[in-house]
Order: C-alpha cells, then sequence, then structure tokens
C-alpha cells in the first residue's frame, strides 16, 4: 500500500470509531426524547464533531472538515442553551451522522460524488437554518440565585447555561466545599468528582473563596444534586466535603414552568430531585411505582404534580412492559395515560426514524448497498500486542523445528549410502527450504503487523512542546518530521518517555527566553527539531534545539563538585567525552530545581531506557548554537540479528544492532595501561575485555583472538572471545522473576540445538568495563 | 541396624506409629468408642540427597523431569546450577545440598566440562511466590502421606543457615526431613 494510503486508511480507522461514538451518544438522545436531554451527551456529540472536524482537516477531507464545522456549530449553540433541542434538531443530527457515513464511505473507496457533495452542502444548510430560539423566559432565573455577582461572573457561558437550567429546573443547588492537602488535591478532587457524578451533576469548579489553610487549597463545587440531602451527605461520607444549600428565589407570579420551593435546610427532604433522579434502580422503582398513590401527597406539596407524573411514567415503562400488563399502581395515577402512550411508543419511533434518516438519502436508480449496510468501513483490527508476542514467540519455535528438520535432510542427503535414502534426502532439503521461505514471509508479517508509525509518539509530544513553552515562558517553535517511519510498537511506547524529557530539557534548559535570543542576534522564537529517519536496520531520531548549548565549564565543575570524575581524569578528558558526562546518574547542571526537568533524574534515565532498547544516544552541542541529541534504535526487539560467539566451550548470542565491527587480534597487540588491557584501534585506545575472565570461566590458552567491538553512546568497548560461530536470528526471553538481578546477561534463546544459549547485555557489560577503569582511576 | 534390632523396633510400639488400625480393632473389640479423631493425611514428594531422604509438600511440586542441559548463569549465586529450558520456557535450577549444607562446593553439571548427570537424578519443578524454579535431587523416593501426629514441627538443632527445613516427618522405621521451598530456594 502507498504511504497515502496507508494514511488514509488509518484516517477511515480513526473516523469511524469517532462516528461509532457520535452515533451511541445520538442513540442515547434519540432514546431519551421528550425528556431533558442529558447534557453529558451532547457534549460527547460535541466533542465529536470537533475530533472529526481536526482529523479530517489534518487529512484534507474538506467535505467533512466542513459538515463537521456545520455540526459542531450547530451542537455548540445547543450546549449553551441558545436552542432547544426539539425532534428536528435532532432528526437533522441523524442525517448529519448518515451523511458522514457516506462520505467517509466514498472517501475510503477514493471518489468524491457530484450527488455527495451537493447532499452535503444541503446538509450544511440545513444545520446552519436549525435554530427556533428557545422559549422566552420573562425573568433570567439566574436572578432567583443567591450567589454573589462576583463568583457568577467566572462562570463561563456553557456553566452559566447549566446553572440556568438547574434553576429553572428547580433543581436542589448546592455549594459543596472541600479542602485538600496542596500535594494531592487533583487526585482528592477527582475522587470527589467521581462520587458525585451519579448524584448529580457538577455544573462548576471554583477556587473557594475561603483559604484552605497553609497547606492546602479548598474549593467550591456548584452542584445540581438529583438525590435528596442524606443521600447526598450520605454519598459523601469520608470526603472532606462540606455541604451548604444554595438559596433559590421562588419564581414570580405567572411564570410558566414547574417550579419547586427549594429547601432551605438540609433535612427538608427535596422530593423532586429524588423522583428525577431515580433513573438508575430498577427493581426499587417498580415497588415503589405500587406505593404510588402514598407517595402522591409529598409530591403534591412540593408543588408540581404533572411534570413529576410525567418523567417517573416514562422512566419506568421499559421495567413494567416485559411483564405485561402495568402494575395497577399506574392506573391510580391521574392523567398518567398520554405521557406513558409516548413512552412506549418512543423506543420504536427511535428505530424507525434512524431507519429512515438511513434509507431516505439513498437515490432512488442508484443503490448503494455501501450506505445502507452494516459492514464497516474500516478493514483495521485491533490486537492486544501480547497476543502478537505470543505468536512472534511461536514463529521462533517453528524456526528451530526448520532448523532440525533441515540439518536432518543435510545429513540423510551426505551420507546416505543408499540411492533411494540419498534421493529422499534431496527431497527433503528442498521442502523444508520452501519451508524457510514461508516461515520467513511470516515472520516478516508478524513483526510489520507490530509497526506502528514514530508519528503517534510525535504528535502527542507536539502538544506537550506548547504546554511546557507556555509553562517555562518561552517561545518555541515546534518542527517534527519523518513521523511515517515506523518503529515496533513496544519500542514506540518506551521510547515516548525519553524523548519527552529530551524535550522538556531542551525547552528547559536549552532554549533562551525570546529578549535574551534577540539580544544575541538569534530570532525570537527557538527552533525545537524532532526528526526520525531510517537508515538500514536501524530508526535514527534526533532531538536538536539552536538554544544556548551544552556549557562544558559548567559540566565540568558539575561533575567535579559533584565527585562524578577526578581531577586528573577530566583533565585528559575531551570534549566529546566531557559531554557525555551529563549521562552519568545524580547530574544536572541546573542549581535551581524547576518544574519541567532536573528533579535528579535526568539524562541518565534517558540513557538506560534507551538500553533497555537496545538503543545508542549521542550527544553534540556547540555554544550558542544549540544542542542535538541522536538517538539511533532498532526496528524491532521481537527478533534480533545475534552474532554467536564461543568462549571456552560456551556459546553467547551478542545483538548485532550494538556490534560495530569484529577485529582479530594477535595476543602480542593487547598492551596495558596501568594494568589495564587496551587495543590500539587505528590510532585509538579501546577497552578490552576477556569475556571468559569477566565470567570466571576456565581461561583456554589461544593464539589469536577474536574481538567483538561494541558501542553505546560514544562508549566503545572490546569484547574478547575464543570463536564466532556466525549469525542467526533470535527471539530473546527475558530470564525472568527469580534471576533479575543477574548482571551482563539480558536473557536466552534457545539456537536449534536444544541447548539453551545465553544472550549478552550490551549496555550493562559497557557499564561495567568503564566502572572498572574509573574504580581504576 | 542389625537384623535383631529392625525386629525389636519393629515390635515395640513408638508414639508416632500410624496404629489407627489398631486402634479401630481394639475399639471394636472392647465396646469403647474411639477417642482418635480421623486425622487427613498429607501428601508429600520424598526425595533423596546424598544419603539423606526429604520430602516437601506434594502441592508445591509442578512436575518432575529428567536433568536435561543445564546452561551455566556466568557470576551467579553458587546454589544456582544454571537454567533449562522446559518445553520453551526458561527455568532456574537450584542446587540445595549447599544450603543443607550435605556439600561444600557446587557440582559441576553444567557447562561444557560436566558429564553425563546421574541416572537416577532429577529435577523438580517446583511452584514459589518468585515463579517457577527447579530442584536437583539425587533420586525420587516417592509418595508419602503424613498424618499431623507424624510430623514434629520444627525441631531444634536441624542444619541449615536458614530455616528451610520445617519439621520431621517418621513413618515406620524412615525418617522424612519436610522442607520448606520457599525458604530452601530464597536467595
Amino acid at each position: 500500500m502507498s504511504p497515502g494510503g496507508k494514511a488514509l486508511a488509518e484516517f477511515v480507522a480513526e473516523a469511524t470509531e469517532i462516528l461509532d461514538a457520535l452515533g451511541r451518544d445520538l442513540l442515547a438522545l434519540d432514546e431519551a426524547r421528550d425528556q431533558e436531554a442529558d447534557p453529558e451527551h451532547i457534549n460527547g456529540i460535541f466533542r465529536a464533531a470537533h475530533s472529526l472536524k481536526g482529523l479530517s482537516g489534518l487529512f484534507g477531507q474538506e467535505r467533512i472538515t466542513q459538515l463537521a464545522h456545520a455540526a459542531e456549530d450547530l451542537l455548540d449553540r445547543l450546549r449553551l442553551g441558545r436552542l432547544t433541542l426539539d425532534d428536528q434538531v435532532l432528526d437533522a443530527l441523524v442525517d448529519a451522522l448518515d451523511t458522514f457515513q457516506s462520505l467517509l464511505g466514498e472517501t475510503s473507496r477514493g471518489e468524491e460524488g457530484e450527488d455527495l457533495t451537493r447532499r452535503t452542502r444541503a446538509m450544511e444548510d440545513r444545520l446552519a437554518r436549525m435554530g427556533s430560539p428557545p422559549p422566552a423566559v420573562e425573568e433570567d432565573p439566574l436572578e432567583r440565585l443567591e450567589l454573589d455577582a462576583s463568583v457568577r461572573a467566572v462562570f463561563t457561558e456553557y456553566e452559566e447555561h447549566r446553572l440556568r437550567e438547574n434553576v429553572r429546573r428547580g433543581v436542589a443547588l448546592w455549594c459543596v466545599r472541600a479542602a485538600f492537602d496542596l500535594s494531592d488535591f487533583d487526585q482528592g478532587l477527582a475522587d470527589l468528582n467521581a462520587r458525585l457524578k451519579p448524584l448529580g451533576e457538577v455544573i462548576s469548579t471554583l477556587p473557594s473563596s475561603r483559604p484552605g489553610g497553609a497547606t492546602g487549597i479548598a474549593f467550591d463545587l456548584i452542584f445540581g444534586a438529583k438525590v435528596a440531602a442524606q443521600a447526598l451527605e450520605a454519598g459523601l461520607q469520608g470526603t472532606p466535603a462540606e455541604l451548604e444549600p444554595l438559596a433559590v428565589r421562588p419564581p414570580r407570579e405567572g411564570e410558566a414552568g414547574p417550579a419547586f420551593e427549594l429547601p432551605r435546610s438540609p433535612d427538608a427532604a427535596p422530593a423532586p430531585p429524588e423522583s428525577a433522579g431515580n433513573e438508575a434502580a430498577a427493581a426499587p422503582r417498580v415497588k415503589r411505582k405500587k406505593k404510588g398513590p402514598r407517595s402522591q401527597p409529598l409530591a403534591l406539596e412540593a408543588g408540581a404534580p404533572r411534570s413529576l407524573l410525567s418523567a417517573d411514567a416514562g422512566a419506568s415503562e421499559p421495567d413494567t412492559a416485559p411483564s405485561g400488563a402495568p402494575p395497577s399502581g399506574i392506573k391510580a395515577l391521574p392523567s398518567g395515560s398520554p405521557p406513558r402512550m409516548r413512552a412506549v411508543e418512543s423506543p420504536s419511533a427511535t428505530t424507525l426514524g434512524l431507519q429512515s434518516a438511513a434509507s431516505a438519502p439513498v437515490p432512488a436508480g442508484r443503490p448503494r448497498p455501501e450506505e445502507t449496510s452494516l459492514r464497516s468501513l474500516t478493514q483495521t483490527v485491533r490486537v492486544d500486542i501480547g497476543r502478537l508476542d505470543g505468536l512472534i514467540n511461536m514463529v521462533g519455535e517453528l524456526l528451530l523445528i526448520k532448523a532440525n528438520l533441515q540439518r536432518l535432510a543435510e545429513t540423510s542427503r551426505q551420507d546416505g549410502t543408499v540411492a533411494l535414502s540419498k534421493l529422499f534426502g534431496q527431497e527433503l532439503s528442498r521442502e523444508t527450504r520452501q519451508l524457510e521461505r514461508k516461515l520467513e514471509a511470516l515472520q516478516e508479517g508478524l513483526l510489520e503487523a507490530r509497526m506502528v508509525p514514530v508519528g503517534q509518539v510525535f504528535d502527542k509530544l507536539a502538544r506537550l512542546v506548547r504546554r511546557i513553552a507556555r509553562e517555562a515562558g518561552k517561545e518555541i517553535d515546534f518542527v517534527s518530521t519523518g513521523g511515517e517511519v515506523e518503529l515496533d510498537k513496544l519500542i514506540v511506547e518506551e521510547l515516548s518517555d525519553p524523548l519527552m524529557h529530551l524535550i522538556r530539557n531542551a525547552i528547559d534548559h536549552g532554549a533562551e527566553g525570546p529578549e535574551a535570543r534577540l539580544s544575541v542576534g538569534k530570532p525570537r522564537r527557538a527552533l525545537l527539531r524532532l526528526r526520525a529517519e531510517q537508515k538500514g536496520n536501524h530508526v535514527l531520531i534526533s532531538v536538536s534545539d539552536d538554544g544556548s548549548g551544552i556549557d562544558e565549564v559548567r559540566v565540568r565543575e558539575v561533575a567535579l563538585s559533584r565527585g562524578l570524575v577526578s581531577a586528573s581524569q577530566i583533565s585528559e578528558m575531551t570534549r566529546r567525552e566531557l559531554l557525555n558526562l551529563i549521562f552519568l546518574p545524580g547530574f544536572s547542571t541546573r542549581s535551581s530545581v524547576s518544574a519541567l526537568s532536573g528533579r535528579g533524574v535526568g539524562l541518565d534515565v534517558v540513557k538506560n531506557n534507551l538500553g533497555n532498547l537496545s538503543g545508542i544516544i549521542d550527544v553534540w552541542s556547540e555554544r550558542g548554537k544549540g544542542t542535538a541529541f541522536h538517538l539511533t534504535l532498532p526496528v524491532t526487539l521481537a527478533i534480533v540479528r545475534a552474532l554467536v560467539v564461543g568462549v571456552s566451550g560456551r556459546t553467547y548470542a551478542v545483538p548485532l544492532n550494538s556490534v560495530l565491527e569484529i577485529l582479530s587480534v594477535q595476543p602480542q597487540d593487547i598492551r596495558t595501561v596501568e594494568r589495564r588491557e587496551m587495543l590500539d584501534l587505528r590510532g585509538q585506545t579501546l577497552p578490552f575485555l576477556r569475556l571468559g575472565r569477566l565470567f570466571h570461566l576456565p581461561e583456554r590458552e589461544v593464539n589469536r583472538h577474536f574481538v567483538v567491538v561494541v558501542g553505546l553512546a560514544q562508549q566503545r568497548l572490546g569484547i574478547a572471545v575464543d570463536e564466532l560461530f556466525g549469525q542467526q536470528d533470535i527471539v530473546t526471553k527475558p530470564l525472568g522473576g527469580r534471576l533479575s538481578g543477574v548482571k551482563g546477561i539480558s536473557g536466552a534463546t534457545d539456537l536449534g540445538n536444544r541447548r539453551t544459549v545465553l544472550v549478552l547485555d550490551v549496555a550493562e557489560l559497557l557499564e561495567e568495563g568503564i566502572a572498572q577503569e574509573r574504580r581504576r582511576a | 541396624m542389625s537384623r535383631f534390632e529392625a525386629l525389636l523396633d519393629a515390635f515395640f510400639y513408638r508414639p508416632d506409629e500410624d496404629v489407627s488400625g489398631l486402634l479401630d480393632f481394639a475399639a471394636g473389640s472392647d465396646g469403647l468408642a474411639s477417642r482418635v479423631v480421623e486425622e487427613e493425611p498429607t501428601e508429600y514428594l520424598a526425595f533423596r540427597l546424598e544419603a539423606e531422604c526429604y520430602a516437601v509438600p506434594i502441592l508445591t511440586v509442578r512436575e518432575i523431569c529428567k536433568v536435561p542441559l543445564l546452561t551455566e548463569i556466568p557470576r551467579s549465586e553458587p546454589q544456582l546450577l544454571g537454567v533449562m529450558n522446559l518445553r520453551g520456557e526458561l527455568l532456574p535450577v537450584y542446587d540445595i545440598k549447599l544450603r543443607l549444607r550435605l556439600s561444600d562446593v557446587p557440582p559441576l553439571v553444567a557447562g561444557p566440562d560436566a558429564g553425563l548427570p546421574p541416572r537416577a537424578a532429577r529435577i523438580l519443578v517446583l511452584k514459589t511466590d518468585a515463579g517457577p524454579a527447579g530442584v536437583w535431587v539425587d533420586s525420587v523416593a516417592g509418595v508419602v502421606r503424613l498424618k499431623p501426629s507424624m510430623v514434629e514441627l520444627s525441631p531444634a538443632g536441624i542444619r541449615g543457615d536458614r530455616d528451610c527445613v520445617a519439621g520431621l516427618g517418621r513413618k515406620g522405621s524412615q525418617l522424612y526431613i519436610l522442607l520448606d521451598p520457599e525458604q530452601a530456594l530464597a536467595p
């Protein structure tokens, strides 16, 4: 598939998901026709339309963008109460959803039909013209709410609308005041919100006028309760919340609409909210229904029997309908039948409405089965990565069996004394080659299925950049390229944290403020670049900025003052080695701890994370010009190519992605510097490590060493081994819980001879080699 | 133990002896109701390490397998013999003789210099909190059923630097050293 086709498929998959969500919310609204619309659903649809607009805009789907924009407009008006949700609006929305579906269908086929374009235009017009103004209200219900004007001033338009709506409906309003400790107030607030949600609607969350103590912060939550005061109190048991009713003056004479006397004290149970909020519990409601007449007086006292009844009857109808005859209690209700009829009708009307809406716009004479069919447009399947891991493992086992078969075939072909056996061997080896090819294709296919574009992370980071830049008071231009480069899903996931850290560093430490930049003759806005690029088996990702660069002098001072290196060592260091010190644990050049970076964990974590991915990090920096981090990563970790080496009769595997080159070295070429063995590699000294000695294996006399040169970041190390056996694709299995403390080994694999072979952890070996060096110095 | 001693030993009653059959017989004969509550025996897997007989609760044993090729882990604790590949699963294999002070040096059973394992040797795959682990045993003796009355819990003066001996079980003349697998395999 071409890259464009792939992007399109991704768009279709994502848009389908959004439309599904939109459809669900719309259906929920549709089912609740004639009732007060749940603001949650309207908000959900609004968000869906908004994301669809953004998504289609990103992919240049002009028609969808415009229609989504029109729908978003309409929904915004609905949300803010400038428009009431009547049947007409709902039908229009259902039609719009259908139009979206058709548009997406055409998009997925790469068409752009004239018919549909016209239909879309008409739909947009229809949505724009929608809008019967809300029924005139003589008095703003908000005026009746005794709320401080200064508090009212901070409400958003939406919050104000919701509050007005709640007052108009006579919902009991509370001010829930809660104080939290500063350290975990976000957690506490989220808990409180989760508790309140089933009990009603949180209209607004405001910082409290009352201070919350020295280390605390207090909030006022304006809350419209669906339940009685006692239930609310019980629901908030154990939270620091205090309840305080918000008083509402009774409306003036002659005002339309239901109005309740609001309870002045928490113990006067507000009956109307109770009845409105009982949609969740089904069984008790039927029971209470039978007691209907008895609870009637209470409701009558509250002053709105009509609205109470219709709401209650409508809600309870689905429960009673399956049982056949309605409970006798309903009959006792005065004037209960008209709303009940409507409630019974409404579910069927819903399905009918949806069906007719779906089939009506299909032009006659041009059957387009795709448009009415329920088949989804996307060909995508979401698979848990663990399942793919399992399949990859299975392929690994199959490859081992294949290797065994191959060996069998080879021996019977060569040692076949009888002609028949020889022929059989040839046949067998031909078939195994065939099997090999198919297995390789299978393996490749599975690996491809795990690949995701690195752009997934880049997009998240772009949002982060804007936020961090705002917090840090810097002006940043963020440019990311190469988002289409693909990496293993696991690597992409693991990559997001290190990249986030590097970007935070670049904004926090690298980029200068606008004034500082202007004064040194740079453009006002700093440039932060994130780039991905495929290079053979590796992917190169770089994070670069044009900021002030790394201050080597500060690096030197900090390294010395923290005792990370000795003075004599530092005097011998090259510039590159000096820069490399920033990857040491406990290194941070900022003296003040900022919220963004510099929490003590730093680049050493980045380096470690990358090491776990068999990645390499390299740093380049120049004073005044900027800093760049280059990350080299393998494309996948599921199956890696490894170099199989032998030491003292043992076999080990070295991941080939960290092997730079292999040398053959005579014993006399090894030199010692301060009792430490070194190699001279093209004029540079290379630390030399005998694997056998490191692993305390019995040493064997050899007349030459093979030296595997491995590299990670700027560190290079020569690992001496006795034998080289060749390369092989391996599936590494971790050593597991009990052996997680073993150093220098990252896992084990099976090479097909039923023998477990350990895989060397190059990052740890390098670390050890360097630590030795440091200890000696 | 000479033949005579064995005969004498079998003749005398020991408090831990399984004489429930006799008691049943006695209860039937003189009309006295048996005051011995029927005890639920626990099954143990008995095995030999050097010359001694050990046992672990059979529910902690996942499986028993022949000694496969073991791969030594460089620079690991001495009681870790190596790792084995059991149907694609990687398992550590331990030698608990060191901890029980039955030997001073770990046996050379992994790596290229190791000889063939003894014919009777087996690996017990035990279920532990930290995951499955293999334990080398010199031979498997069988399953024994021990009633709580036959078990003497953690007697004093048992060898080993840790409480890996949970108790002593006695059945007939045979003594079983009951091991706590968690403790025996604790790092």
